[in-house]
């Protein structure tokens, strides 16, 4: 939770940076390399949770390893993160800061829970009509998950829509129960 | 036993479908962060309103309380025991609310309306938030029909008007829901016949125990069953056992459905037993949702909580069919300690309070109240005039005899006028003495007062005080039902009254002294 706050902040002002200097697609690629380096390199993650490891190092080794990958604006972006000694959280700041990419073109993503595979022309349907219905770019999920019985549960941010056969029994259910007698 | 045939069995179900269809189930979710004791942290919820019910699963509800800028703060009307962090929170989409309606009248349910007296569900037809902002200065109007609590040192020197809010404060074990509970079966007159003869309307009432124990909660409704009060009565229970937010909400609960009555029209009573046990309740659902803890720990709003809860009390207007809503909060003291923080906060918010003292108490003067500093800021206007006429010297008296009463333990040369000063003090001071569940009519304190303050009792022994209360009560029940009649049905003392009832109190404190000598 604190994190996230603090992720937001460093996501914040690095959006304000590459949109003012219009390389918010370069910074993105930038983010997404050190991201997947992160996740690739178990040594490299270490590094960035270790308290022992002093900021001039780390600041060192992330130079080395990035100066050729990455923008020079990336680059100081992560210099300041390991002098404010918040690299344990670069994690949290590049899916932040992809957030906010979305966020400001207007693209949404959506998971959508599915008790069937879906077949290639299904998922483009089902892709324009939550286009017509979000009237935004939307980024589909997929997942299958026999659990919910049939139909299919999308989820839109905070809301869900929800078309499965679970939550139909479950309601099914729950109005069943209100006018049987009490169970107190 | 006949069989049932398949197709009434489809066609029982096809009914309970029909209109169930429901194609897309549309709602908003959030993520538990954090959890444990009571309270939620949820990631999510984008949407969700301030007091607004959250579902957890295990069919654990939720209310939220704090909207922050990367979290919502919950509180749990349940065991949070089941619920784990990343676990789903699903919005209701409705404020919390209660379910109101004469169908609670007689039932014992929890905060939120779910009866817990295992005799089947309340069916009522409306639900009413649980807060609500109090009324304005137009729809009301000033408090002036009485409420009678049936306890002579009550109505006769700090009476209750309905739409009151009176305080009754002391320390553990001094009365104070003895004194609730008496007005409460006081009421029982007010449903009756006779009642509506003589213009008295009925008084609903509405106990809501907070953080009690659930022994104390079964002994008050099996007394008020027993004394037939239970039919006009709900009572909301947020036990010692229950979570602390239930507690929290108890009082505001018993508010919404008093205000049902209050709107249609009718008169009635809220109990809040204690305020103290709901201020603590909400000390630790702050504390726990991390707001800044101000005097005794208590947070910044603790003032607004009880004076939004109470402000909820009215009489109505007569455009809005002139009901009212009195409430009788309960607060504990420590050690009698009335300048602590809560104590102090609700004394300024109510219209007067009844002050009850441990001391009294032991030395068997019960009810035991303090007359000297229990107060009624509004209730004077709400008095009968037969009371006001019989109650207008009795406060002088026993002040007088208070302060006389001090130093007359040290001296034995006292003049004539002191003496007589002290005799009638004392005097008054047993009469107004008060078993409990034994509420009195309003016309009897009359007569019994009027006897006690013109002098009929001052040449009794004070041990036969009680004696001779009862049997001129009995004797006026037997032969001067007219007189009392009279009473309550004029309400009124007037002069040919008060002159038939001085012959007939003459005549029998005669006989009564004779009574006693053989």
């Amino acid at each position: 939770m604190k994190n996230l706050r603090v992720a937001r902040r460093y996501a914040g002002a690095l959006m304000d940076i590459a949109e003012a200097g219009k390389t918010i697609d370069r910074t993105a690629g930038d983010l997404e390399t050190i991201a997947s380096a992160l996740r690739g390199s178990r040594e490299l993650w270490l590094l960035t949770q270790s308290p022992v490891v002093s900021p001039v190092k780390k600041a060192a080794v992330f130079r080395a390893v990035f100066v050729a990958r990455v923008g020079e604006g990336t680059m100081k972006f992560i210099d300041l993160v390991i002098a404010k000694q918040r690299e344990k959280h670069l994690p949290e700041i590049v899916e932040q800061f992809s957030l906010l990419r979305d966020e400001k073109m207007g693209i949404v993503s959506v998971s959508v829970t599915s008790a069937v595979e879906f077949t290639p022309s299904q998922e483009k349907d089902l892709g324009s009509e939550l286009e017509r219905y979000t009237k935004k770019k939307v980024r589909i999920r997929i997942t299958v998950d026999k659990a919910i019985k049939a139909g299919l549960v999308v989820r839109i941010g905070d809301t869900v829509l929800d078309a499965s056969m679970r939550r139909q029994l479950e309601l099914l259910k729950a109005r069943f129960l209100e006018g049987g007698p009490s169970t107190n | 036993m006949e069989e049932v045939r398949p197709d009434e069995v489809s066609e029982i179900l096809r009914k309970q479908l029909s209109g169930f269809e429901k194609e897309v189930d549309v709602y908003d979710v959030g993520t538990v962060l954090q959890i444990g004791d009571g309270v939620a942290r949820v990631y999510g919820l984008s949407h969700a309103m301030m007091s607004e019910l959250v579902e957890f699963p295990h069919g654990v509800f939720g209310m939220v309380l704090n909207l922050e800028e990367d979290n919502v703060g919950c509180i749990l009307f349940g065991e949070s025991r089941e619920i784990s962090e990343g676990d789903t929170v699903k919005r209701i989409g409705r404020v919390a609310s209660m379910p109101v309606g004469e169908q609670m009248l007689g039932r014992v349910v929890n905060p939120l309306g779910q009866p817990i007296d295992g005799r089947g569900p309340v069916k009522t037809e409306k639900l009413s938030p649980i807060e609500r902002k109090a009324l304005g200065v137009i729809q009301r109007q000033p408090v002036k029909e009485p409420l009678q609590t049936g306890l002579k040192a009550v109505d006769g020197m700090i009476p209750i008007g309905r739409g009151q809010r009176e305080l009754i404060i002391g320390d553990r074990q001094t009365g104070k829901t003895a004194i609730a509970l008496d007005t409460i079966i006081n009421q029982k007159y007010s449903h009756t016949e006779r009642a509506k003869r003589e213009g008295v309307k009925p008084v609903y009432c509405i106990y809501v125990a907070v953080g009690q124990k659930s022994s104390t909660v079964a002994q008050v409704v099996d007394k008020l069953q027993q004394e037939g009060a239970m039919e006009y009565t709900t009572i909301i229970a947020a036990t010692a056992a229950d979570p602390a937010p239930m507690q929290f909400i108890a009082p505001y609960s018993g508010a919404t459905l008093g205000e049902y009555f209050r709107d249609s029209g009718r008169h009635a009573l809220v109990v809040y037993d204690d305020l103290t046990k709901q201020a603590q309740a909400y000390r630790q659902v702050s504390l726990l949702l991390r707001r800044p803890p101000g005097r005794e720990a208590y947070p910044g709003d603790i003032f607004y909580l009880h004076s939004r809860l109470l402000e909820r009390a009215s009489k109505l207007s007569d455009e809005l069919g002139g009901g009212s809503l009195t409430a009788l909060p309960v607060i504990e003291t420590q050690a009698g300690d009335v300048s602590a923080y809560i104590p102090t906060n609700v004394i300024s918010i109510t219209d007067g309070q009844i002050y009850l003292e441990p001391g009294m108490f032991n030395s068997g003067i019960r009810p035991a109240i303090n007359v000297g500093i229990s107060v009624s800021r509004v209730g004077g206007n709400a008095q009968i005039k037969a009371m006001k006429k019989v109650a207008g010297s009795l406060r002088i008296d026993l002040a007088q005899y208070r302060e006389l009463e001090a130093f007359a333990k040290f001296g034995s040369d006292l003049d004539k006028s002191t003496l007589a000063q002290l005799r009638r003090g004392s005097r008054l001071v047993e009469l107004l003495k008060q078993g409990q569940f034994v509420p009195m009519p309003v016309e009897k304190q009359v007569v019994s007062l009027f006897a006690g303050t013109n002098g009929f009792l001052d040449e009794v022994p004070l041990e036969h005080v009680a004696r001779f209360e009862r049997e001129l009560l009995e004797l006026m029940d037997l032969k001067y039902a007219d007189l009392l009649g009279s009473i309550s049905g004029t309400k009124d003392l007037g002069t040919d009254i008060a002159q038939r009832l001085k012959d007939v109190l003459r005549q029998f404190t005669d006989s009564f002294k004779a009574a006693i000598k053989a």
